[in-house]
């Protein structure tokens, strides 16, 4: 079996203006592609149908993926094929009754199974209040993370390293799923906080490793990075495969919270060991002792 | 070493194995550790695990849906006295008030004492503005403008309707449905109904229904012309018993009918007004109202007596009193007229079929529904049994691929397998016994449940593999006191990466966004259990692996 090492980064070539200056780069694009969306269209990301409101219907039948609109009043969005006779169909219109009544008499049924697998649907209201309750546990989480940066190390550059870090890993897998048209839903939520929580590891680890242990910078960091490599990778890798099965069976849940941790992990590996790196470089060798 | 000083030295491995113990007993044992039989024999039924699954993996339908109305606060300080007593007249006054001035059905409007002692009046249509409820309010010489009126409805109400709804799933014969309110963060309040086994159109019709039922008089008025006039509610009916089938052996079609017994204090006055009203006298035997289609042809048959059941106002059946029963004994307008009727006041409500009749039962088992549910603001999740069934076995193989492959990881890294086995161990114990805790407390286990389990695998490695790292830094570990001293600097660590967790993910936990609330429970729950029991063995099993004590 291959086995992997981490690398040993040849640190001091760099200065720590070429450090911070890729991971600031890859934000300020992110940031100015979320800005951009947002005067555009109105939002930062599009909006998938948890927030925007509409209805998804499950169909399993033997009328062919192309003559699928045809059997609703309503055009549809998307038909997506979902394997076997199993198409994925979402509409605007957030009437479920009647579009499923629709499906029902229109679409060939397949055998005995059930023409309407299954169907979800959200009002519009609904979707704007569940926006605001996501946005708000998105500044909550964000913030309670910070504050227990800012207790664990009790110092201001070391703890802002990490919430300048957790800030960019949110925002990079935001500006990705504009770019691939990833839509914001409960699941894409669910897994930026969950990285609010991955990514703050390996961030306390490098910290802790510099600041609370004697040792010389380098081999400090080196260590830290070991360890630190080792734990992402194995969440990328445990993510990547959620996702990649995930999107085999259709799961729409799992598959973009494995996407979104993906990248933002990905993500983080360049802001921890860039971006904070620098910081706390700067801190340890140029920065005024507080 | 002395047996004392072995279960010392390892009371962290110890702890584990007792976990995961009872995890195993919670999760494969009939019935669990709560060792309730009628609790085992489901669990046999429906499957090999005590795990419940909720919609998602079990196929069902989830509806969230908010109450149609407004509602003005304390709009009659007047009505209730200091010592708590109720001017009910006056309660009635306004709101006969409210009906004729905005023009709506009795049903849809009332005016009650909330448990504080404040009088609140409540429109449930949609059609009427706040300022046209205010101005009706001002007639009734109440104490309301048009900002004291808010959208939504009292919790009184929310707590009636929940529990009529409750009582029609039942009655319905739904096993396992459940109702709860549930609010958002602007105090926007909805009711969240969950029925296994039910698809989402059936479940919407039944929770659409009113069930608002009426027995109405349709007679010849004073002026010959056809009347219809209101004599029984469902506030009128005491009990009601099984629908039963009539009219086989005679002639005409066959009905259904559902026997009822009403309430003593309303039985005189329905019966006064069967009187008055000729029903028991030149009315006797007189319905023949015609019908297409299930629909009655009014205006038609002039000189009918009959008494209408009306289901949200539509009429399902018409029947005429009978002198003589169908048992042979003396009839409904006998005892009626004879006055005796008062003494036993039941009767037989009519219906056109058998569905007609069990869901007249239902509406008057469970009473009307105060307000109608605004379908057009709700949220519908509604997933097949098959289909679902499909999902659980998808989620087991993918939660399977996502341990394989952070074993494959792990071990990648390390090419040691005394670090990387006990590793794998350790982070799939964490599951075993997150699941038996599942299956403890009974929760339902949806999709969103599913991606916690993979999260708190990866969270569970990430910190396995800081205590590997730290123990094996700076070469082999030769004594227990260097390895407690490395293993509490790693716990630095790895109680600072699980707080950020923790307070990460409460606020989903807290939150009502639906899925999410068990993705972050489960994946909280996780964290807790690893830094607790799991993470903390791992170190145990480390050091004796590499230091041979």
């Amino acid at each position: 079996m291959a086995y992997f090492d981490v690398p040993e980064i040849d640190y001091p070539r760099y200065s720590n203006r070429q450090l911070a200056a890729v991971p600031l780069a890859v934000l300020a694009v992110a940031l100015l592609v979320l800005s951009g969306s947002f005067l555009v269209y109105g939002t930062p990301v599009p909006l998938g149908m948890d927030f925007a409101g509409g209805t998804e219907l499950t169909v399993q039948t033997t009328t062919p993926e192309g003559q699928i609109p045809a059997a609703f009043e309503e055009q549809p969005e998307s038909v997506t094929g979902a394997g076997g006779n199993e198409y994925i169909v979402r509409f605007s219109e957030t009437d479920s009754q009647t579009l499923s009544e629709q499906a029902r008499e229109n679409l060939e049924q397949d055998g005995n199974s059930e023409l309407v697998q299954s169907v979800s649907s959200t009002s519009a209201s609904f979707g704007q209040q569940s926006q605001q309750t996501a946005l708000l546990g998105l500044v909550v989480a964000f913030l309670g993370m910070s504050a227990v940066a800012f207790l664990l190390f009790r110092t201001f550059v070391p703890s802002i390293a990490i919430v300048i870090s957790a800030f960019s890993d949110l925002v990079i897998p935001l500006a990705f799923m504009r770019l691939t048209g990833i839509p914001l839903s409960l699941g894409t939520v669910a897994g930026l906080l969950m990285l609010i929580g991955y990514s703050v590891d390996s961030d306390i680890l490098l910290n802790n490793h510099i600041l609370r242990r004697s040792g010389e910078f380098y081999e400090s960091t080196f260590r830290a990075m070991q360890t630190g490599v080792t734990m992402t990778i194995t969440s990328m890798a445990a993510m990547l495969v959620m996702a990649v099965t995930a999107f085999v069976f259709n799961i729409d849940l799992l598959q973009s919270i494995g996407t979104i941790l993906f990248v933002g992990l990905a993500a983080d590996l360049m802001n921890t060991y860039m971006l904070n790196l620098s910081l706390l470089r700067w801190y340890k060798f140029e920065g005024i002792r507080s | 070493m002395s047996a004392l000083d072995a279960i010392k030295g390892n009371w962290r491995v110890l702890m584990l194995v007792l976990f995961l113990t009872f995890a195993v007993v919670a999760l494969f044992v009939p019935g669990g550790i709560v060792a309730d039989d009628s609790l085992a024999e489901e669990s046999i039924e429906s499957g090999p695990t005590n795990l419940e699954f909720g919609l998602s993996l079990d196929g069902g339908t989830r509806i969230r849906v908010p109450v149609t109305g407004m509602t003005a606060e304390n709009v009659a300080p007047d009505a209730v006295s200091d010592n708590g007593e109720v001017d009910q007249q006056r309660l009635d006054s306004i709101e006969s008030t409210l009906y004729q001035e905005l023009g709506v059905d009795q049903a849809d409007a009332t005016v009650d004492v909330q448990d504080d002692g404040t009088v609140t009046a409540e429109v449930f249509v949609e059609n009427v503005t706040e300022a046209e409820f205010a101005a009706a309010l001002q007639k009734a010489n109440a104490d309301a403008s048009e900002d004291d009126i808010r959208d939504g409805v009292t919790e009184q109400t929310r707590d009636q309707m929940i529990s009529t709804i409750q009582t029609k799933i039942n009655e319905a014969g739904l096993s396992g449905g459940t109702v709860y309110e549930a609010s958002t963060l602007n105090d926007e309040h909805y009711i969240v109904v969950e029925v296994p086994n039910m698809d989402s159109n059936e479940l919407r019709t039944l929770l659409s229904e009113r069930g608002v039922v009426q027995v109405v008089a349709y007679y010849p008025g004073e002026d010959g012309n056809q009347t219809k006039k209101p004599v029984l509610t469902n506030e009128d009916i005491a009990s009601v018993d099984a629908p039963e089938l009539r009219g086989e052996d005679t002639p005409g079609e066959p009905y259904y009918v559902v026997p009822v017994q009403v309430r003593d204090s309303s039985a005189s006055e329905f019966q006064q007004q069967m009187n008055d009203l000729g029903f028991t006298s030149e009315g006797v035997g007189k319905c023949d109202l015609p019908e297409e289609n299930g629909n009655f042809q009014f205006g038609e048959g002039s000189g009918s007596y009959c008494l209408l059941t009306e289901v949200d106002n539509e009429t399902v059946a018409a029947h005429s009193m009978g002198d003589t029963s169908s048992g042979g004994g003396s009839g409904l307008a006998t005892n009626m007229r004879r006055g005796n009727w008062a003494n036993d006041p039941s009767f037989f409500m009519g219906a056109q079929n058998q569905q007609d009749a069990q869901s007249l039962s239902v509406n008057l088992r469970a009473g009307s529904l105060r307000a109608p549910l605004d379908f057009e603001n709700s949220q519908i999740y509604s997933i097949e049994p098959s289909h679902a069934e499909q999902f659980k076995q998808y989620s087991l193989l993918i939660g399977l691929l996502s341990v394989i492959t952070v074993s494959g990881v792990v071990y990648a890294r390390y090419t040691d397998t005394r670090v990387a086995l006990p590793m794998i161990v350790t982070a799939m114990a964490e599951v075993v016994i997150l699941l038996g805790f599942a299956a403890l407390i009974r929760m339902p286990l949806d999709l969103s449940h599913v991606a916690g389990f993979i999260a708190v695998v990866g969270t569970g490695v990430d910190d396995l593999v800081i205590i590997a790292d730290e123990v094996m830094d700076e070469g082999d570990v030769n004594s227990a006191r260097v390895f407690q001293s490395r293993f509490r600097k790693a716990f630095w660590v790895i109680g600072g990466a699980a707080a950020t967790t923790v307070v990460a993910l409460s606020p989903l936990a807290v939150l009502s966004l639906g899925d999410l609330r068990g993705f972050a429970i489960i994946t909280i729950l996780g964290v807790f259990i690893g830094v607790i029991i799991t993470r903390p063995a791992y170190g145990d099993i480390l050091r004796r692996l590499l230091t041979n004590q």
